[in-house]
């Protein structure tokens, strides 16, 4: 059997998580290559085992440690589990690579060491965590997973922002945990009929407050999910981790939760007709918001993590579709809608990694991750250019990549709508649809600057014009997502029919055929009908010469009028002071106006709750007063409420 | 059997592509006629393609690959949504030909490429040009999903090849619900091929330019293709409005004499539609960039309204 596989791949990632620990202080490169050869190799036969697994149709249970008692490691591998520990397993591949080089490139000895251990241990919770057979092991993984991540956003502590980045991180995932413990202890509850049990299994009879148990899961998967309104955490704690580590958990941690969703409602809870509506609205929510709030950003690495919010949207839209049209007994769009989700999850992982490994690439050849500092790169990063350019293209969904098949698919389940029944529910498909089109379409608006303003025309600032293409092992690491974003894209309709789904989408292969033929023909008649004269002159700049970066359009003007139409949104505040020599305003004196961004969930929902925590517990703390009287006297309070409850509620 | 369906569909690319720039120069040509003018020859697109396809390339010194490399992209692009556009032969789909949303992002790719390259120059037109189009575009798109989305409801299918084979074979002359879709597609149309009161591809004007402005650093044979293909997108989206409303002249036999006439249909069909058009940016001024959501809520209003009666119905 190929269960060997996976256990190797423990061992793997074990050992290269322990092999840097031992050695912190270690200059050499040595124990480093070593530990990230070992995750390589741990990846990749976690992949073998996965893509195996995938060809099983029944699930089976490798037993791994049980102490006969709670504490029961085992793991259930069935065609879901196998699927995301293939998304996981080439993530970290790429990452892996990519921190060969990235890695060294890091001031202190004891980080480099760090992010090599941890990035081992990270990827192996990630990917035990979505085997797991029972909620305990579940939620020990996930915890890992979560302990390690945020060891690596505070990586550069001493950097300001990056502690408040952490704080907000390690308080939103101990908030997911309690919200998914308590949807846990709620199903455990349930399993009581017959023998207790932490088994993670389909219920078989409607359990007691199923809409709780729900709903607990809900907000816990999407807090970890980045789920508008639960979004906040992201756009800090993304940019301040490593961009290796960026893009895996960009890439796949937050989709260990989507997984988590879709193992926990859809196959463990009985389905109920409303959750379809609600996990639609919050998916368009995050999608519209997430891009809203990417265009008017400038950072490159927070730019990408509001997308990721918006493609996490797009991934619950599918999500959401699927329980509609399942309730509506439409099972062939629900398996569109379902496979979209599916295969978005994929391609977000791969377009994301890559756009983020490359990021990285252009943040540490130039020192910045403002992008109005950039340009001109496409000249001195050529390579780098090339990935993020497919990036870019697969992100905004255009095809022939992966992006488009997804986000097509998602438009076929949506165009199904005329089926339904019910005009409410077939209205509310309609909304969500034209919300998602105006997604997708600054989606691309917001890459043509991200791309534009990064890599094409003259560079903007010093550090831009000295900065130099990075090595082999970046490139190499970038290049796998890149390849299978292409890979993926075109033969998609293949690939459906191989794993025996089959569907009535285009056939991108025909297409990418289609595209070549047209292009071949036209140069080639192009090149024979016409002068083949070529010159190389000055933009034309109205009569001025010599244009420097400073007369180029910047990021802020190009998301301008996007920036206008949407200002109700943003809800920006302007103000504006103005003084004058004389009385009737005609002779400016001078003057200053200022442009904020209200940040809406910052001061409207997290601040007030947080503020009310806070007055709490200045309150219960002033309870706390070192007397030993008053302590007796909250003992004896506390047994009276004990008699009490016991007595006569109980 | 698919293969033929794809030589049809080469056809159809083939007449759309040949046929472009005379509706370019129809529209230019009323204009005129309109403003007390005589105007250019009506094929003068092609003249004036002809020479530019003598004239040597210029390249900005700022300019990368992405410069080069984005007129075949687009071209490659736009032909390719050409094969998706029954304008002669109407036949089965086959391989995914025809479909709404392949359609829609080919076109979206053409667009991001030529935005990427109005950056390239490091010109402040360039970089104006883009942003504006990528502004426009962002809006138009839910207006153009929605207006697709109203065909869809109408007609339960998202292949134009389905699509039209039904309105060509309906019965009543005109059906209401279809009325109602092409008010939004004319909408369509004006903003996608960059037209008064949008965009006025006439001028180069810092005021109005969007498309123009992204253009302006080509030259020779990049500058032909940039033409033409925004030229082939006009007719793309005349095609799919004359297909809704007048389908007439389609034929699905595959035969000379058939497929000639049904050609000449659609050169007439196109005319009186390219007189329309320029009929009607005649009798309209530009609008103020801030101006143009209204615009565009107008014929979200139509497209929801047409949703609306399929919904309810």
């Amino acid at each position: 059997m190929f269960t060997s596989l996976f256990y190797l791949g423990i061992i793997l990632s074990l050992l290269g998580f322990i092999l840097p620990l031992l050695q912190l202080e270690n200059k050499g490169k040595t124990s480093r290559r070593i530990s990230y050869a070992l995750s390589i190799l741990s990846s990749i036969s976690f992949l073998a085992f996965s893509i195996l697994s995938f060809g099983e149709k029944a699930g089976y249970i490798i037993p791994l440690y049980s102490n006969g008692g709670l504490i029961d490691f085992s793991f259930y591998i069935d065609r879901l589990s196998a699927f995301f520990i293939a998304v996981i397993s080439i993530v970290s591949l790429s990452s892996a690579v990519y921190s060969i080089e990235y890695g060294e490139h890091i001031a202190h000895v004891r980080r480099k060491n760090y992010l090599a251990s941890l990035l081992n241990l990270f990827a192996l919770s990630m990917v035990l965590a979505v085997a797991s057979y029972n909620t305990l092991c579940f939620i020990f993984f996930w915890e890992i997973l979560s302990m390690s991540s945020f060891i690596f956003v505070l990586f550069e502590y001493e950097k300001p922002g990056t502690r408040k980045a952490a704080l907000y991180y390690f308080i939103m995932t101990q908030m997911s945990t309690l919200f998914l413990m308590l949807g846990f202890f709620g199903l455990y509850a349930n399993t009581c009929a017959d023998t207790c049990s932490f088994i993670i299994q389909p219920l078989t009879s409607a359990p007691q407050n199923l809409s709780l148990i729900f709903i607990s899961l809900f907000i816990g998967f999407s807090i970890k999910a980045g789920v508008v309104p639960f979004h906040k955490w992201l756009p800090y704690a993304h940019p301040a981790a490593p961009s290796s580590i960026s893009a895996m958990m960009s890439g796949v941690m937050i989709k260990v939760a989507i997984y988590g969703l879709i193992r926990f409602t859809y196959t463990v809870l009985p389905k109920e007709d409303w959750w379809g509506i609600l996990i639609l609205v919050a998916g368009t929510l995050s999608a519209i918001l997430g891009v809203i709030y990417a265009l008017k950003e400038h950072d490159i690495k927070r730019l990408l993590a509001y997308h990721s919010i918006e493609n996490i949207g797009i991934i619950l839209i599918g999500l959401g579709l699927y329980l509609i049209y399942s309730a509506n007994n439409l099972p062939k769009l629900a398996t569109i809608a379902f496979a979209a989700a599916l295969f978005h999850t994929l391609n977000h992982a791969l377009f994301k990694s890559l756009l983020f490994l490359t990021a990285g690439s252009v943040v540490s050849a130039t020192g910045e991750r403002n992008i109005e500092e950039f340009g001109g790169l496409i000249k001195t990063m050529p390579y780098t250019a090339f990935l993020f350019l497919v990036g870019a293209v697969s992100i905004s969904g255009l095809p022939p990549f992966n992006g488009f098949v997804s986000e097509l698919m998602i438009f076929q389940a949506f165009f199904g709508s005329y089926l339904i029944q019910d005009p409410l529910v077939k209205s509310l498909l309609v909304v969500c649809l034209s919300v998602f089109a105006l997604t997708s379409a600054l989606a691309a608006a917001c890459f043509v600057k991200a791309f534009g303003i990064t890599f094409l025309a003259v560079p903007r600032s010093e550090s831009a014009r000295n900065a130099k293409e990075v090595g082999k092992y970046m490139i190499a690491g970038a290049s796998i997502p890149a390849a299978l974003c292409m890979g993926l894209g075109i033969f998609s309709l293949q690939i459906f029919s191989f794993i025996g789904y089959e569907t009535d989408l285009p056939d991108m292969l025909f297409m990418g055929l289609l595209l070549t033929v047209i292009y071949a023909i036209s140069y080639m008649i192009l090149k024979q009908a016409s002068a083949n004269k070529e010159s190389v002159g000055e933009t034309w700049g109205c009569g001025m010469t010599n244009l420097s970066g400073r007369t180029e359009y910047t990021a802020s003007g190009f998301s301008q009028p996007i920036v206008r139409f949407f200002k109700d949104i943003y809800r920006t505040n302007e103000e504006s002071e103005r003084s004058f020599y004389d009385k009737q305003n005609t002779l400016f004196k001078g003057g200053k106006g200022e442009i904020h961004l209200i940040k809406f969930f910052e001061e409207k929902l997290y601040d007030p709750i947080a503020g009310a925590i806070n007055k709490i517990s200045i309150r219960v703390s002033g309870l706390e007063n070192w007397n030993l009287d008053s302590y007796i006297l909250y003992a004896f309070i506390a047994v009276l409420a004990t008699v009490a409850y016991v007595g006569w509620i109980a | 059997m698919s293969l033929d369906q794809v030589i049809c569909a080469a056809i159809n690319a083939g007449l759309i592509l040949a046929v472009s720039p005379f509706y370019m120069g129809l529209v230019r040509k009323t204009k005129a006629l309109c403003q007390g003018r005589r105007g250019p020859p009506l094929l003068q697109p092609y003249y004036n393609l002809a020479k530019l396809l003598k004239k040597e390339r210029i390249y900005s010194e700022n300019s990368s690959r992405i410069m080069k490399a984005t007129p075949y992209i687009n071209i490659t692009a736009i032909i390719a949504a050409a094969f998706f556009i029954p304008v002669a032969v109407l036949t089965l789909p086959s391989y995914g030909l025809g479909n709404i949303i392949l359609f829609l992002y080919l076109l979206a790719l053409a667009k991001f490429f030529m935005a990427l390259a109005g950056l390239d120059a490091g010109s402040t037109f360039g970089g104006m040009s883009s942003s504006r189009e990528m502004s426009i575009s962002s809006i138009i798109e839910p207006i153009t999903i929605m207006v697709f989305a109203a065909l869809v409801y109408t007609l339960h299918t998202l292949n134009f090849y389905d699509m039209f084979s039904q309105t060509t074979s309906m019965q009543t002359f005109f059906q209401p619900a279809l009325l109602l879709i092409s008010i939004p597609l004319f909408i369509v149309l004006i903003v996608e091929t960059a037209r008064v009161p949008v965009d006025n591809p006439e001028t180069h004007l810092e005021l109005t330019m969007v498309h123009e402005g992204m253009l302006l650093e080509y030259t020779g044979r990049d500058l032909v293709l940039m033409e033409l293909s925004n030229a082939i997108k006009q007719t793309l989206f005349m095609a799919v409005l004359i297909n809704v409303i007048l389908p007439w002249g389609l034929t699905t036999e595959i035969s000379a004499p058939s497929i000639l006439f049904s050609a000449f249909a659609f050169l007439a069909k196109g005319a009186i539609l390219a007189v329309l058009l320029g009929l009607f940016e005649s009798t309209i001024a530009k609008m103020r960039l801030f101006a143009l959501p209204g615009l565009f809520a107008l014929a979200f209003f139509f497209s929801v309204l047409t949703v609306c009666l399929e919904v309810f119905a």
